[in-house]
């Protein structure tokens, strides 16, 4: 018999997270990163963060510590050939700990309620380029909605 | 890639060859906070305002910030309070030389570019951008390899050039129990972009940048706040004796413009050696392309 396809948010949603504060260091966001990572089984690329009141305030995903990451002109180093940069990572990776999750994480965040169906999901993922989306009600979390799990649930309709 | 012209290293070049098409910018509406927050996140000088059809409004700087700072405003003030505008943008057919004269006859350090639509930034024209295509050039200039100094292909002014003979003398310096408001002041009236702090003893103990103070600004650090609280230590120095291509290194490393320079001993800072400076010796010392030297006050 064939598997029906989840149609809402709830279906597909984890409502088991955990959340970062704008105050917590890069160091500790990372450290948090690793340890839901080794809880859930998978990688954990994003989070997001909520503050006193446990009110979403924003998301922190890898990709804003990789821009932190980034040389400040690498367009010109990209150009040098000829100079060593070995171990230039490592001390990127030193002065990006003691910043601030609140200094660099995006405020922008696109949210679904449980409700929303799932085609609205694939579109918001596809235009937006966003991996991660936190599931609101009434201004309450309830969880998160992941790109892998879309897509696992997509498997399951694909298969002969 | 366009030819290159032994007269001159820019002629012949465009804009668009130069410049970055990742323009950082808002919406007119935002507020100091989030200008703050794009600016530390993408290690941009000033981003970009702009209205609902995506038109630029003005530019908010990290001098800008810090004039915030330095008056007290509220981080929710809208950034469109302390922008400068209209933004000044030329095209991206404009020849690199005529872009280059017209910043430096308006004392500004980007030009915003425009392609199809007028008044919306399609890439951004800034020093640097211009000092890494003129380095990829130098590195491929026949004559580049004739220079004295310099053997067998690859090797350039950087490998034979000492700190001593690009910096800039004279450096400000403050006492680490200054007020974060004092270092406002003389950064604003001197035009710098960061100033050394001094222990008692007199020796550095570390720097105090424009980055430093918009994220002291953020964090919601007092301005009566003394120097040592936001500082960055150590001090990135390097001796006057040393070849610029390590002193380059090491501006590469630790991520920043400017490095101060000693003689003899790290506690005697005699000056400042900035990437620009770097960069203008860089490119236009070579008698190959002497007439494209990029002037830079």
């Amino acid at each position: 018999m064939r598997q029906a396809v989840a149609q809402t948010t709830r279906e597909i949603m984890d409502t088991r997270f955990q959340t970062l504060t704008p105050e917590m260091s890069i160091s500790e966001a990372v450290r948090i990163f690793e340890q839901a990572g080794k809880e859930t089984g998978q990688p954990v690329f994003g989070m997001m963060v909520t503050d006193a009141q446990n009110r979403l305030v924003g998301m922190l995903s890898l990709y804003d510590i990789l821009l932190l990451l980034r040389p400040k002109h690498i367009h010109i180093w990209g150009e040098m050939d000829d100079l060593d940069i070995s171990g230039f990572l490592e001390e990127a990776c030193r002065r990006a700990k003691p910043l601030r999750v609140g200094d660099i994480m995006t405020t922008e965040v696109i949210t679904v309620t449980p409700e929303t169906h799932l085609l609205m999901i694939i579109d918001i993922m596809i235009k937006k380029h966003i991996r991660r989306l936190p599931v609101l009600e009434d201004g309450k979390i309830l969880g998160i909605v992941y790109f892998s799990k879309v897509f696992n649930c997509l498997i399951a309709g694909l298969r002969d | 890639m366009p030819v290159i012209d032994h007269r001159g290293v820019l002629q012949g070049l465009r804009v668009r060859d130069a410049m970055r098409r990742q323009v950082i910018q808002l919406p007119r509406q935002a507020l100091l906070e989030q200008v703050i927050r794009h600016t530390i996140k993408y290690k941009v000088n000033a981003l970009l305002l702009v209205d609902e059809a995506q038109r630029a409004v003005g530019v908010v700087s990290k001098t800008d910030l810090m004039g915030a700072y330095y008056a007290g405003l509220p981080l929710t003030t809208p950034a469109r309070n302390i922008m400068v505008g209209p933004p000044l943008f030329c095209r991206a057919d404009d020849s690199l030389e005529a872009a280059l004269d017209v910043m430096q006859a308006q004392r500004v350090h980007r030009l915003y570019v425009a392609e199809e639509v007028p008044e919306q930034a399609a890439g951004v024209l800034a020093y640097p951008d211009i000092m890494g295509l003129l380095y990829r050039f130098c590195h491929k200039c026949e004559r580049a390899r004739h220079r004295p100094g310099a053997s067998g292909p690859g090797r350039s002014l950087l490998d034979s050039l000492k700190v001593r003979e690009v910096m800039t003398s004279g450096i400000l310096t403050y006492a680490q129990t200054d007020t974060l408001l004092a270092v406002m002041e003389g950064l604003a009236a001197q035009r710098l972009g960061a100033v050394l702090i001094r222990g008692e003893d007199r020796r550095p103990v570390g720097v105090v940048s424009k980055t430093d103070l918009i994220l002291a600004y953020k964090h919601g650090v007092p301005v009566a706040a003394p120097a040592r609280t936001v500082m960055t230590s150590p001090v990135q120095a390097s001796d006057h004796q040393e070849l610029l291509l390590n002193a380059l290194k090491q501006m590469i490393f630790a991520d920043i413009h400017r490095l101060f320079v000693y003689k003899d001993q790290p506690e005697n800072l005699v000056g400042v050696l900035a990437l620009s400076d770097v960069a203008r010796f860089r490119s236009g010392t070579c008698r190959a392309c002497v007439t494209s030297r990029i002037r830079i006050r």
